[in-house]
């Protein structure tokens, strides 16, 4: 299933979906995002009935309801309690310019960013900006095990290490790099107390392709996987050849439909054969999307830089799998 | 009725400041209430010749609103998560506010009274509470459901209450119901969005958020018909009050495709469907007026249509250019009230082509 709207990303309203474990910020960085001067009028949607008032702004209380599609299959799980409030809020379209979707700490964020691109009306009215998590520096050494903390970091397009001033410099270096090996083309900021740049919030346009990709340059230097005792990891996937358009497709369509609900994030520049514009692909477990967006530029290094982000990835069978795609 | 023909004689419009959300006739068709994404809420007493704003300047949605089968009270709801009341004294007299009444539950967007009776239910969250225009309080026992309420509506008669959620479809009969008489639980496959009953023969329709459409046989009996194969959502549906051949016809809204429904015969290929093709977006009502087989879509495209009883476009209606949001037939069958996306709503005078209203005198004696 591709996730592109037949309408215009402009057309769009953007959401930004707000995650992170119990008490890494999340409120701190909302009443930020409502009390910033960014001349934006935010339409917020909560869990946590009351923590969040602000006069004036629009902030509504949503009771997180899963909906499974199909068979209970992680791909198919949307949020029906978001199909329905986004619904009545649609109405007033023009009462605001963007919309901020707070997670629950304990939440898969897959089911709240699939129904942006799952269901009919959401697809065409609104677009994913980007997936903010929070990271408690202080105390995410001792959730690091739970799934939900690895899922909100393998999920994020902008990671906030929260809590800087409460950590020294050596145990933030190790958290960073850890949280690297899960997710390495995350935007990484550091903030104490929530503060962090709105711009790097909001309009991040993490989901329109062609930014897809922000990959530390130094990441992709050589093709590797990310070792650590984490069942979530990355793998990093690089070849100078040419690819196949074809071959590549169906090698991606076979993963997806194996290994869906463990792939939880991909994201791609191809190469292809004959081609002078590059490709850029992404997908969020089984909702894929690619189309090609700019010509190669002159000077620019011309070769295939492919990201997995997902759940006990066989890095040799994958790296197999994708270097049969060259054309 | 034949007295406040007059005062709709021409067409009507007026605006409220935010997208109207929703529109209600009083069952005399004297009042019509218009409420908006912004929280207004405005009265016209067509016979007193006033109009009066019983809610301005708040920034709260309301979603749903209806009179009381009686005309004593005007119900209104939405994103506030309390039920408003007003109690109506009848034309030129002014509403009396009622305190608002909070149920803790977010945002609500189905509520219902009665018919022919003084039961107001809504939905609220997981729960079906009713309240009692009688006594003026709340019923004791609500009706639980495993998810957040998305649909609920009363049979004709007022005796049956149908309410569905992600996973369940529940009929109950809150005034009948003993502990050895539960409601009646049926497992769906997906979410039910719209529910209706047909006036005759008691037949349940519920469209699904998969894409597909559920119809149940007379009286409810037996298992339901299943369509799928819709091009998206089936989020509207409103069944003719004229007996046909089998059931009456049943219209469904997903995405900008209308269908007709007929019932051709009884067992599996019993319903025959009509597409009716006009819209260029999404359908957001439908309604049959009173006492003919005329259908009413209004739809985002900025258009509302009027379908014979085979489907033939029979006029389309242009707004102002912006989408169209509600719809309400007064009880007459003569008069459509609209509602659009700026705010602004319409109510035309509508003349029904005789031979869309002689079923009526040929049927069962409603109307």
């Amino acid at each position: 299933m591709a996730f592109s709207s037949a309408v215009p990303a402009g057309e769009r309203l953007p959401v930004t979906v707000l995650t992170g474990y119990l008490g890494a910020g999340k409120t701190t960085l909302l009443n930020r995002i409502l009390t910033h001067e960014h001349g934006l009028k935010v339409a917020v949607i909560v869990n946590e009935f009351g923590e969040v008032g602000i006069d004036n702004q629009l902030v509504i209380d949503a009771d997180e309801e899963i909906f499974e599609m199909n068979n209970g299959c992680i791909c198919c799980t949307v949020r029906g309690d978001l199909i329905r409030i986004i619904g009545n809020l649609m109405k007033r379209r023009d009462r605001f310019d963007h919309l901020v979707i707070e997670t629950t700490g304990l939440a898969d964020p897959a089911p709240v960013i699939q129904t942006f691109f799952v269901d009919e009306d959401l697809r065409d009215e609104l677009r994913l900006d980007a997936v903010v998590t929070l990271v408690d520096l202080k105390h995410v050494e001792q959730h690091w095990d739970t799934e939900e903390v690895q899922e909100q970091l393998a999920f994020a397009d902008v990671l906030v290490l929260n809590k800087s001033d409460l950590v020294d410099e050596s145990a933030l270096l190790a958290i960073e790099r850890r949280v690297r090996a899960i997710n390495p083309v995350a935007r990484m900021l550091t903030s104490e107390n929530a503060d962090v740049p709105m711009q790097h919030l909001l309009g991040v346009e993490a989901f329109e392709l062609e930014r897809a990709l922000s990959l530390d340059p130094g990441f992709l230097v050589d093709e590797h996987a990310h070792e650590h005792d984490d069942a979530v990891g990355s793998l990093a996937l690089v070849e100078e050849r040419p690819m196949d358009l074809d071959k590549l497709g169906s090698w991606i369509s076979d993963l997806v439909s194996s290994r869906g609900p463990d792939l939880f994030r991909m994201k791609g520049i191809i190469q292809l054969a004959g081609k002078n514009e590059r490709y850029v692909l992404q997908s969020v477990h089984m909702l894929i999307d690619g189309d090609f967006d700019r010509p190669w530029k002159l000077g620019e290094r011309r070769r295939t830089e492919f990201v997995i982000i997902g759940r006990d990835l066989d890095a040799d069978g994958l790296r197999a799998g994708f270097h049969a795609c060259v054309a | 009725m034949a007295q406040a023909a007059p005062l709709v004689r021409e067409l009507l419009c007026g605006d409220l400041q935010q997208p109207i959300t929703a529109l209600a006739w009083s069952a005399d068709g004297e009042f019509l209430a218009i409420a908006s994404a912004g929280g207004e809420l405005l009265l016209l007493d067509f016979r007193a010749g006033c109009e009066e704003l019983l809610r301005g300047d708040h920034d709260n949605s309301l979603d749903v609103i209806g009179f009381s089968a009686d005309g004593q009270f005007l119900m209104a709801a939405g994103q506030g998560g309390e039920v408003l009341l007003w109690e109506l004294g009848g034309t030129g007299v002014r509403p009396l506010a009622m305190d608002p009444m909070p149920l803790g539950c977010g945002w609500i967007d189905a509520a219902a009274w009665q018919p022919g009776g003084q039961l107001l239910s809504v939905a609220a969250g997981r729960e079906v509470r009713l309240w009692d225009g009688g006594s003026r309080q709340w019923r004791e026992q609500p009706l639980t459901m495993p998810g957040t309420i998305q649909a609920l509506t009363w049979s004709a008669d007022g005796v049956q209450l149908a309410a569905s959620c992600h996973g369940e479809l529940v009929l109950w009969q809150p005034c009948l119901d003993t502990p050895l008489d539960p409601p009646l639980r049926h497992a769906i496959g997906s979410a039910g969005l719209a529910l209706a009953f047909s006036r005759l023969g008691h037949h349940l329709a519920c469209g699904l958020l998969d894409r597909s459409l559920l119809l149940w046989p007379q009286e409810c009996q037996g298992q339901p018909w299943q369509f799928s194969g819709f091009p998206a959502k089936v989020r509207q549906l409103a069944w003719s009050d004229q007996p046909g051949r089998l059931a009456p016809l049943l219209a469904s809204a997903s995405a900008e495709a209308v269908i007709l429904w007929t019932q051709v015969q009884q067992g599996s290929k019993a319903w025959q469907p009509e597409p009716l093709l006009w819209h260029e977006k999404r359908v957001n009502a439908l309604a049959f007026a009173p006492g003919s087989t005329l259908l009413a879509s209004a739809s985002s495209d900025a258009t509302v249509a009027l379908w014979d009883g085979r489907g033939r476009l029979m006029q389309p209606i242009e707004g102002q250019g912006a989408g169209f949001n509600s719809l309400a037939w007064r009880r007459d069958g003569r008069h459509l009230a609209a509602g659009d996306a700026q705010g602004r709503w319409w109510l035309w005078p509508v003349s029904v082509p005789v031979r869309e209203r002689q079923r009526s005198s040929a049927g069962s004696g409603f109307g």
